[in-house]
């Protein structure tokens, strides 16, 4: 089952995590920067969060808008778009002097806020700025992971160097959008991946979501990590799960054991048919077992982290 | 000790919003109190952003249409003689602002000039806070219409739920600001960017600025900005006006959560925003609870015969699987009564608490639909 092109998801230079919310974006962020780690590659993990939840999983310190070392070669950042504007302005106007005068003027700047879409792609362009980023002659990063956000804003954010280019005249800011959509399509480069559920909504979600990925953003859907994912118990046997769960029931002191017994086939059904759903997407996958824990700490991201490898990235 | 029921909520409040992170089964929540609401009697409006394609086929929504559009009576399973109804409306973001630029714009040119710039076009829908704001304006159209007695509103699905309540302000804040008025009045003298009205500072600032975005950029936005802005008032006040109404101890907040600990924690995290808010926290829904009462499981040779008694085929191999279903399911069950109870903890003022547990099947039909009801207002 393992696909081979999970091999070379972290050799790729930008990955941007999205999925429907609630799925495990932020932990499986995590573990492919553990692993990434793992692998002597220096990563940067740039969070789009309003909460940022990175430093409580790997048990770090608090990740704010500066770029910081959190653990080993991992770093991290929280963007927030105010200071991303800013970072951004820097970049692309690059004179200084010429920032400062157009930065530090308000009028400007709450104009610039304005301009709907900004905020979207000053995160996005720090990120890709990031990418490009050169320190002693070489790139700073091997690989830029993006926390992007869940589904319909983490396509927004994705969409946004589009809707540049169609809407913006030729100058900088316009070949700014086109450099960062010609990185994100090279699929030697750039990968989306996708979190989602062994169930019918995250489901179909999903599948709406890589199609939107591919035919309309033209990106490459690096993986599929389907999270939770029930070890198969009755496999083959759903029929006689369920007489099993009908005699089980028959014995007042045995009926919770009949409604977990059903609960289970059930459940164990669906993800049956759900996961043949998702074969079909022909994105590489990986099936993530269902770990009941109370919080989300370093040594689960670690060992997701090896499930990962395990599973063929 | 609170209640755990929402029954008394359906027929006391004339609006509930269901708020929460994304995943926890909102949408749903939203239906089921809605349908509720329809089987005590009321005339519901359930108002929703994106519902989940069958369950809307199942309510017999199949055009998935963002007009009103009230769900036959017989397929709810409501008494011929019930006064209760329910109607499903959809919010279409790009609609619903399209209709308030018909409404609101000052000119027939300006309003043709917005609904044609490109620049609307492709923000329309997807302008940060425009599906929040839309569906406060929502609210505001149909809070007062008398075919309702009750409205049940479903918030956009967020990362952070705190950005339904925030977005709005923000969005009419961005546009509306002072900053923002004087850009675009240095705009407006000429027509295009008249340079000589602005001060020689300014000047050099927007040139080097329209190096960055092309000629002619900022002129097609800030030409964009002020025929917007022409209608800004109107925006702002209503804004403000639904902001305030959502303080009225007629419209309910029930956060939705499941038993996830992070979903718990950021449910935490936004009833006390909600709290500090100045709105009406009345309930927390625990979404897909999972609950498993103790049994001897000592012996699997017991179970194995139970199995092989009832003719079933590899009663070991069978009953180990069962033990194992069980044990799983009992570390679940654990970890989600230990959240909830957190929750609770932590949550002494809301009144009413409802666990729904987890079912054997995902909710997206009728019958799964009044289950949930079920749980959320006993029939």
């Amino acid at each position: 089952m393992v696909d081979p092109a999970l091999s070379r998801l972290l050799d790729k230079r930008f990955v941007a995590v999205t999925g429907k919310g609630g799925t495990g974006k932020t932990t499986l962020t995590a573990a492919l920067a553990l692993l990434a780690a793992q692998r002597g590659k220096r990563v940067l993990v740039c969070m789009s969060q309003a909460r940022e939840r990175m430093s409580a999983t790997l048990e770090t310190e608090f990740v704010g808008s500066e770029v910081k070392t959190i653990l080993g070669s991992i770093d991290a950042v929280n963007m927030d778009p105010e200071t991303c504007l800013e970072e951004y302005g820097l970049m692309v106007l690059k004179v200084r002097a010429l920032y400062k005068a157009v930065m530090d003027n308000r009028v400007v700047k709450g104009f610039i806020r304005a301009v709907p879409g900004m905020d979207a792609w000053s995160m996005l362009g720090k990120a890709l700025f990031h990418v490009k980023e050169q320190e002693n002659g070489r790139n700073k990063y091997d690989l830029v992971l993006l926390d992007a956000p869940a589904t319909g804003h983490g396509v927004q954010m994705l969409r946004v160097p589009l809707v540049i280019q169609k809407i913006a005249p030729p100058g900088l800011l316009r070949r700014e959008a086109e450099d960062g959509i010609a990185l994100m399509r090279d699929p030697s480069k750039c990968a989306v991946v996708v979190c989602t559920l062994p169930e019918e909504m995250p489901a179909s979600e999903t599948e709406e979501l890589i199609a939107t990925l591919r035919d309309e953003l033209k990106l490459t859907v690096g993986g599929l990590f389907v999270n939770q994912v029930l070890s198969p118990l009755f496999a083959g046997k759903f029929d006689q799960a369920l007489l099993a769960s009908h005699a089980l029931s028959e014995i007042p002191a045995f009926e919770p054991l009949a409604t977990v017994t059903r609960a289970r086939a059930i459940r164990e059904e669906v993800q049956r048919n759900i996961l043949e759903r998702f074969a079909k997407l022909n994105a590489p996958r990986v099936y993530i077992p269902a770990l009941p824990v109370e919080r989300i700490r370093r040594p689960h991201a670690q060992a997701l982290a090896k499930v990962l490898a395990d599973g063929g990235v | 000790m609170a209640n755990s029921s929402l029954s008394d909520l359906l027929t006391s409040h004339r609006v509930i919003v269901t708020v929460g992170s994304g995943g926890v089964g909102k949408t749903t929540t939203a239906a089921a109190i809605a349908l509720a609401g329809a089987r005590a009697g009321r005339r519901v409006l359930c108002l929703t952003i994106d519902p989940a394609k069958r369950l809307a086929t199942s309510l017999g929504l199949g055009s998935m249409s963002h007009e009103a559009q009230k769900i036959d009576s017989a397929v709810l399973g409501l008494a011929p003689d019930s006064k209760g109804s329910l109607t499903a409306m959809m919010l279409d973001v790009r609609r619903t602002f399209d209709e308030l630029v018909t409404r609101y714009a000052q000119t027939p040119e300006a309003r043709d000039r917005i609904l044609s710039n490109s620049i609307y076009q492709q923000i329309a829908s997807s302008l940060a806070g425009t599906p929040e704001y839309m569906a406060m304006e929502k609210l505001y159209a149909l809070k007062d219409d008398p075919q309702y007695d009750l409205i049940v509103l479903d918030t956009p699905p967020t990362s952070n739920a705190l950005d339904f309540l925030e977005a709005p302000d923000k969005m009419v804040a961005a546009m509306d600001s002072p900053t923002i008025r004087a850009f675009v009045s240095a705009f407006e003298k000429g027509g295009s960017m008249s340079l000589k009205l602005l001060s020689k500072a300014m000047a050099q600032v927007l040139q080097g600025l329209s190096k960055f975005t092309g000629a002619g950029f900022l002129e097609q936005i800030a030409g964009f900005l002020t025929d917007l802005q022409s209608m800004f008032g109107g925006f702002k006040e209503r804004a403000l006006k639904v902001r305030e109404q959502l303080k009225s101890k007629s419209v309910a907040f029930v956060i939705v959560s499941s038993p996830e600990p992070m979903a718990v924690t950021e449910s935490l995290f936004f009833a006390e925003k909600l709290v500090e808010g100045g709105m009406h926290l009345e309930a927390v829904v625990f979404n897909r609870v999972r609950r498993v009462d103790p049994v001897d499981v000592s012996s699997p040779q017991r179970i194995a015969n139970i199995l092989r008694e009832a003719d079933i085929e590899q009663p070991v191999e069978l009953a180990a699987g069962i033990l194992k279903a069980y044990h799983d399911a009992s570390v679940w069950s654990r970890r989600d009564a230990g959240e909830i109870v957190r929750a609770r903890r932590e949550l002494p003022l809301v009144p009413r608490f409802i666990e729904v547990p987890a079912f054997d099947e995902d909710v997206y039909d009728l019958r799964a639909l009044t289950r949930v009801a079920n749980y959320v207002a006993p029939a």
